[in-house]
């Protein structure tokens, strides 16, 4: 009895002994096989436009690489792809388990400014390289505002809100004299209005003689249009998303204000065009120009047939079979050089170390991704400049509304 | 002159379409003391399926008609599994949850239907641009549609319970439920018949409102649920005269805060007025003094 109990203990250790070895070699044979890439981003949800059009991005990017033969021969791996729908306390959540796991080499950030910024603190204090995909708020990169020393391991790929509002502004000032601002209640909102009247005044021009805000989802606009009509203004500027802009549209076209109206860049997206319907026409708005110009530079058309031969003509490319959409910047493009970038620091880099990779991506100049050629620098973190921002404007021809570079109007 | 007209005009519309949902929630009240805290989302379930119905192509009135039908259906489905069973029990107040529960798996459900994004919504009524000059100020078809069709909605529902026999069997379960029974009124039938029209109400003010905005995703209703409850409170529950006067009085002062002040503070005007009235005259404007004797 005695020797079986000896034999069955003998066995227990072996196991847990084996088991031990097995728990500490696995990650480290996982370690050296690839390159795991962590994301959160609204997957599902009614805001999935960005994080599922930045998931498509980032699969083809990590598809391409790997058929190249990956990063210094190591495949890569999207080895945590999580949902958080655009919640903030969701999106914590997420960036936490994928903190927790030391094996993530480089991190794909959420799809909107209040969950970026709920995550930004901790993901900077990880130090691990960290992607921003599409949050508009400056202060996700340079917490003392653009210009200021940036967050170490913080690289922003969106069109950011100052620097929109410097293409905006300047349109406004050359065009219009008098000019109203509707803008969300959110901080994208207000930091919104507060970067186009600055943007204004430094264009040369007074800022805007009116200002109202609406809360996400409203359904009328009744008093904010009409108050901007009584300002008596030439054009209203509007700050939002596509679906609450469309409303704003609707209203104007019912209190017969036919003042242009100039919008951000959800003007230009699906749900802009889906809820404004014949009205689009004429109405302006601003976005990355990569996808408006004609003959597109290599780096996008390259991209673009890739993303038609990958997932065919879907909602993110848009209605136009030959032409994707040009919200296209904003909603996968974006993610797809946010991805490359990250990539090609970890070339640079020949290292997973997170200070080797930063300083890769740093050392980056003259870069062709898909929205813009890219330079980046210990002081240099965001990708996207005034100059490769664009103004369009919806123009009606047969029974199509495509949009137009306003300069070729 | 012509803001202040705007203002006016837009508030009643508003203000029409809360006096609208109002009615559907005092409804359900009268006949078994419940608020359904899920009529939100069948606002939103007959406006989609009304936008997606005819944006594939069916004749308007037909979808509007299905839609219409399917509201209704649904909230007799809501008395049969979330309320029934829960006022079994003496004194639950589970309703509260299962009611909210089933406006949340609505949603749910037309996410998984009909994807999380906005649908666009057709014009059914008139255009967005179609406007009249009314004493000087530009007023929109759709706001006159929108205000005269929940007008006479809620006008032949009141007539309807004043002078009908349907009316004298709602209000009489309302009054007492185990003596309306005795004296042979089919209170399981006119407490069906009450849901299915509260639903037929919401139907239609979802299709109207959605004609306003222009488009609906799964998350329409929650906001113009709170403010029909407020309006049915501050009107009295259980009088549609009462929702309709202050449905349109928190539509019309919503606008001219909004327009006058400022549009950030008119979402305040709903509360304000609320808790000013249940301070005031807690039964609300035409409702009337409930006595319980213990």
């Amino acid at each position: 009895m005695k020797r079986q109990n000896k034999t069955v203990t003998f066995l227990v250790m072996a196991a847990l002994g084996l088991s031990a070895v097995a728990m500490i070699a696995v990650p480290a044979m996982a370690e050296s096989d690839t390159i795991k890439i962590g994301m959160t981003s609204a997957l599902t949800g009614p805001y999935n436009e960005f994080g599922e059009g930045n998931r498509r991005a980032v699969e083809l990017a990590i598809k391409e690489w790997n058929e190249r033969g990956g990063i210094n021969g190591k495949e890569i791996e999207l080895a945590m792809l999580l949902d958080d729908q655009l919640n903030p306390d969701r999106a914590v959540q997420n960036m936490r388990r994928i903190l927790d796991n030391p094996e993530i080499v480089g991190i794909i950030g959420p799809a909107g400014s209040g969950p970026t910024l709920a995550v930004i603190d901790m993901a900077e204090a990880d130090g691990r390289p960290y992607m921003n995909p599409i949050a508009q708020t400056p202060m996700v990169t340079y917490p003392d505002g653009t210009g200021t020393t940036p967050r170490r391991n913080i690289f922003s790929f969106a069109l950011q809100n100052d620097v929109e509002a410097t293409a905006m502004g300047q349109h406004l000032v050359e065009n219009f004299q008098r000019v109203g601002v509707v803008h969300e209640s959110t901080a994208y909102g207000v930091t919104g209005l507060d970067y186009l009247t600055e943007a204004m005044k430094e264009a040369g021009g007074d800022g805007p003689v009116a200002s109202d805000s609406y809360n996400q989802g409203a359904q009328d606009m009744t008093a904010q249009v009409a108050r901007m009509n009584r300002a008596d203004v030439d054009a209203v500027a509007a700050v939002g998303l596509g679906r609450d802009l469309a409303v704003l549209r609707r209203t104007m076209a019912r209190l017969n204000v036919n003042v242009p109206l100039i919008a951000s860049n959800g003007a230009l997206g699906q749900p802009f065009q889906d809820g404004a319907g014949e009205l689009v026409e004429g109405v302006q708005g601003t976005m990355i120009g990569a996808f408006g110009q004609r003959p597109m530079r290599e780096a996008t058309q390259d991209f673009v047939d890739a993303y038609k031969a990958e997932y065919g003509v879907d909602r993110w490319w848009g209605n136009d079979e030959q032409n994707p959409q040009l919200f296209m910047a904003i909603s996968v493009s974006n993610g797809y050089d946010a991805a490359n970038i990250l990539f090609e620091g970890i070339r640079r880099a020949e290292s997973t170390d997170p200070d080797a990779i930063i300083e890769g991506i740093e050392s980056i100049r003259d870069y062709e991704g898909v929205n813009a050629v890219y330079n980046f620098s210990s002081d240099r973190h965001h990708a996207i400049e005034a100059n490769g921002v664009e103004v369009f404007q919806y123009v009606k021809r047969g029974d199509d509304y495509p949009l137009v570079p306003v300069g070729e109007l | 002159m012509d803001f202040f007209l705007q203002m006016i005009f837009s508030g009643l519309s508003v203000g029409a379409v809360y006096a609208l949902i109002a009615l559907g929630l005092n409804l359900t009240f009268w006949t078994t003391r419940v608020l359904n805290f899920g009529q939100g989302s069948v606002l939103m379930i007959a406006a989609m399926l009304t936008a997606v119905m005819i944006g594939s192509g069916l004749n308007m009135l037909l979808a509007i008609l299905i839609s219409l039908a399917v509201a209704g259906a649904v909230l007799i489905i809501s008395e049969i599994v979330a309320i029934r069973p829960l006022l079994k029990v003496s004194g639950s107040m589970g309703w509260v949850v299962s009611t909210l529960g089933l406006g949340i798996f609505l949603q749910g459900v037309a996410s998984l239907a009909f994807g999380t994004q906005a649908v666009a919504f057709p014009d059914v009524l008139f255009s967005s641009s179609a406007s009249v000059q009314l004493f000087g100020a530009w007023v929109s078809m759709q706001y006159i549609a929108v205000f005269m069709i929940s007008v006479l909605i809620v006008g032949l529902m009141e007539l309807f319970l004043r002078y009908s026999t349907w009316g004298y069997g709602v209000r009489a379960v309302a009054h007492d439920p185990d003596l309306a029974s005795l004296m042979g009124i089919p209170v399981r039938k006119v407490v069906l018949y009450s849901f299915m029209f509260s639903g037929l109400l919401a139907g239609v003010a979802g299709i109207l409102v959605s004609q306003i905005s222009g488009t609906v995703d799964p998350g329409f209703g929650l906001h113009l649920l709170i403010l029909a409850f407020i309006a049915a409170v501050v009107g009295g529950m259980g009088s549609a005269t009462g929702a309709l006067i202050a449905g349109l009085a928190l539509g019309v002062l919503e606008k001219l805060i909004a327009g006058y002040y400022s549009p950030a503070a008119a979402h305040m005007v709903a509360f304000v007025l609320l808790v000013a009235v249940l301070a005031i005259r807690p039964q609300g404007l035409l409702g009337k003094k409930e006595m319980v004797k213990v």
